[in-house]
């Protein structure tokens, strides 16, 4: 199964001049985990990505005030990616090899959707369930 | 023991297990055909659709009858014949999303929405035809209905989506307000039914071991 058939196409984003108050906003209204972080700086295509966990490590449990903190200052870059002709495989060993819970699916430099752990294991039990059977 | 074997003892068995193969491929075909109308925007073949709804009530009083004429023991018959009601169930959803949308003109947003649970719908009617396989083959279905659940989840989250997205429209008159309801109502309905379809088979398949 290719990445492209089980990836999340909509990906949310977020300006990287933003507060981390504004993402646990996103985050709680959209029920998301992650957002894209959009670049700040227009000359680069330089995108990043906030987490829950970065919000919770990196501000929320060292008492550190959300909407003082700009999202720039704790987002990861650059991104992760996998070709969206990826397998399951190299999609799970990326992550494992990098501890990281999802990552971008992109095509040069276009990013076409967003695969997480869970989207990994229901695709690979679709792909166990499908055995042995023609579609 | 293959549960063939068990569960298809005669002639009029092995035609009910044909027919009910074919009403779960005619309903394949009918969410293929709904997903490429609605990504080329042809209505011709939403029509076709609402044809091929004909072809699965026919196939359902086919199954009925030949039930009613002594196939299978009594125990089974009702398990087998809500299994068919259920599959043409789906079809009937499938019809009023197809009539639905030929009212209707949905915005970009949308309309991608709508496509992706289309996607998904056929998905699931794959998945389904290869657990009522699986059943007949006497294998353990556990995993084939976890991933029908797989897909009718993933439709939940894009239903949320769509409802948000959808309260947003600006409609013109009541009527085309219902249309578009009625046909994401529809369309995304169809999930809960094939997972319950594949519940059913699941039920059989238990009471035959």
């Amino acid at each position: 199964m290719k990445v492209e058939e089980f990836m999340t196409p909509k990906v949310e984003s977020i300006d990287a001049d933003r507060s981390v108050y504004d993402a646990i906003e996103r985050m709680v209204n959209k029920r998301l985990r992650s957002l894209l972080v959009t670049p700040w700086n227009k000359n680069r295509d330089d995108f990043g990505v906030i987490t829950a966990r970065d919000i919770v490590f990196r501000v929320l449990s060292k008492g550190l005030d959300p909407a003082k903190v700009k999202i720039s200052q704790i987002a990861s870059k650059p991104l992760l990616c996998v070709d969206k002709d990826a397998d399951l495989v190299d999609v799970a060993t990326l992550m494992e090899k990098h501890n990281i819970a999802r990552v971008f699916v992109c095509d040069e430099k276009r990013i076409l959707g967003l695969v997480s752990l869970l989207d990994v294991m229901s695709a690979t039990i679709i792909e166990r369930a499908s055995k042995g059977y023609a579609s | 023991m293959l549960l063939k074997n068990l569960f298809a003892i005669g002639k009029k068995e092995d035609l009910v297990i044909a027919k009910i193969s074919n009403q779960i491929k005619l309903i394949c075909t009918a969410c293929e055909s709904f997903r490429d109308a609605i990504k080329n925007r042809d209505l011709r073949l939403m029509h076709r659709i609402i044809e091929m709804e004909r072809d699965g009530d026919v196939l359902k009083r086919e199954i009925f009858s030949t039930i009613y004429a002594g196939a299978f023991l009594p125990y089974l018959r009702p398990d087998l014949f809500r299994f068919v009601h259920i599959v043409d169930d789906v079809f009937d959803l499938l019809e009023d999303a197809a009539f639905n949308y030929l009212d209707l003109t949905l915005n970009e947003e949308i309309e991608f929405e709508c496509a992706r649970v289309a996607e998904l719908n056929l998905r699931m009617c794959e998945m389904l035809s290869i657990t009522f396989q699986a059943m007949l083959n006497g294998e353990e279905l556990r995993e084939k209905i976890l991933a029908v659940r797989i897909y009718e989840k993933k439709i939940d989250d894009i239903k949320f989506e769509i409802i948000k997205k959808v309260r947003t429209v600006e409609v013109e008159s009541f009527w085309e307000g219902t249309v578009l309801s009625d046909f994401i109502s529809s369309l995304t309905s169809m999930s809960d039914m094939i997972e319950d379809a594949s519940d059913h088979l699941q039920i059989i398949s238990a009471s035959l071991r």
